[in-house]
């Protein structure tokens, strides 16, 4: 019965921390003031296990096919290279001001620093699941809303060769028709 | 109060100077829906087994034979109003390279408009690709 009592009033402290903190409005929610390490450590350690979780059984499908470069370019260029930049460029307005930054994809995988990615099939997964339902609070849409399976997986496909690619190349592949 | 106003000199021009290095061209803001420059493309180089390569030139033809489709279906019938006398600064010299040869089959008849000049150099060079 003590054990009952000490957790009721554990739970009741909790939710009154929890609300003191809510409505006193002393948590600074700009996006130029960083996270404390602690709270960024446990927001991105929170997305990246949820993103492997949730997309750990998709199907990824063949995406060397050409045609997938030339529909997923010209989507990546309108929809991505704002925040996710493009080739011989290393910052923008949105990569500067949002928070977190949103990842440069110009760079591969073994030159992010951070967060482990694993292989290309794990990679792979986690692009369409990203960009079909998106990450709450942090500018990344869910594109799935307006955008179906086949375009996202032609975006998977050219975000996979884009650190590969020059500026030359990367005009050619997403201008449009 | 000679202290204040020499900070207020070295350090209002350099708060100035670091916003000015912040903003920049409004053009920036800008997307500008842009052709395939494929006039880079160094087919030489290019493994046609790499899917950016074959993305590449499956581009390049499309903005070819678009390019192509588009002179075609261009109504010259429209282009009788033509004013002939600003073509007088024409650059003659450039066009010595010409095949003449090429042309034994040409419909005289339809020469009136100058605009096949070009059109006829156009495809050309784009042959040559």
């Amino acid at each position: 019965m003590k054990i009952v009592k000490l957790l009721l009033l554990l739970a009741v402290l909790g939710i009154g921390a929890a609300a003191t903190v809510m409505y006193s409005g002393v948590v600074d929610v700009a996006a130029d003031e960083p996270h404390s390490d602690l709270v960024y450590w446990l927001l991105e350690e929170t997305r990246e296990n949820a993103i492997q979780q949730a997309a750990k059984d998709i199907e990824v499908p063949d995406l060397s096919e050409p045609e997938l470069l030339l529909t997923g370019g010209v989507d990546y260029e309108f929809m991505c290279s704002g925040c996710h930049l493009k080739p011989g460029q290393s910052e923008s307005d949105m990569s500067i001001g949002l928070y977190p930054s949103p990842p440069n994809l110009t760079i591969s995988n073994k030159e992010h620093e951070g967060h482990e990615h694993g292989d290309d099939i794990q990679n792979a997964r986690k692009n369409f699941w990203v960009i079909k339902h998106g990450i709450k609070a942090s500018g990344m849409p869910a594109w799935g809303k307006t955008h179906d399976d086949q375009r996202i997986w032609a975006m998977v496909a050219f975000i996979k060769q884009l650190p590969t690619l020059t500026p030359e190349q990367y005009q050619v592949l997403t201008a449009i028709d | 109060m000679k202290t204040l106003t020499k900070l207020a000199l070295v350090l209002i021009p350099a708060i100035t100077l670091s916003m000015t290095a912040l903003a920049h061209d409004p053009s920036m803001h800008v997307k500008k829906a842009e052709k395939a420059d494929c006039s880079k493309m160094d087919h030489s180089k290019m493994d046609m087994k790499d899917p950016v390569a074959i993305a590449m030139m499956k581009k390049c033809m499309k903005q070819s034979e678009a390019a192509k489709k588009s002179m075609k279906d261009m109504d010259h019938s429209k282009m009788e109003d033509m004013d002939h006398s600003k073509m007088k600064d024409m650059d003659h010299s450039k066009m010595k390279d010409m095949d003449h040869s090429k042309m034994k089959d040409m419909d005289h008849s339809k020469m009136k408009k100058a605009e096949h000049k070009a059109n006829e150099k156009d495809d050309n060079n784009e042959h040559n690709h």
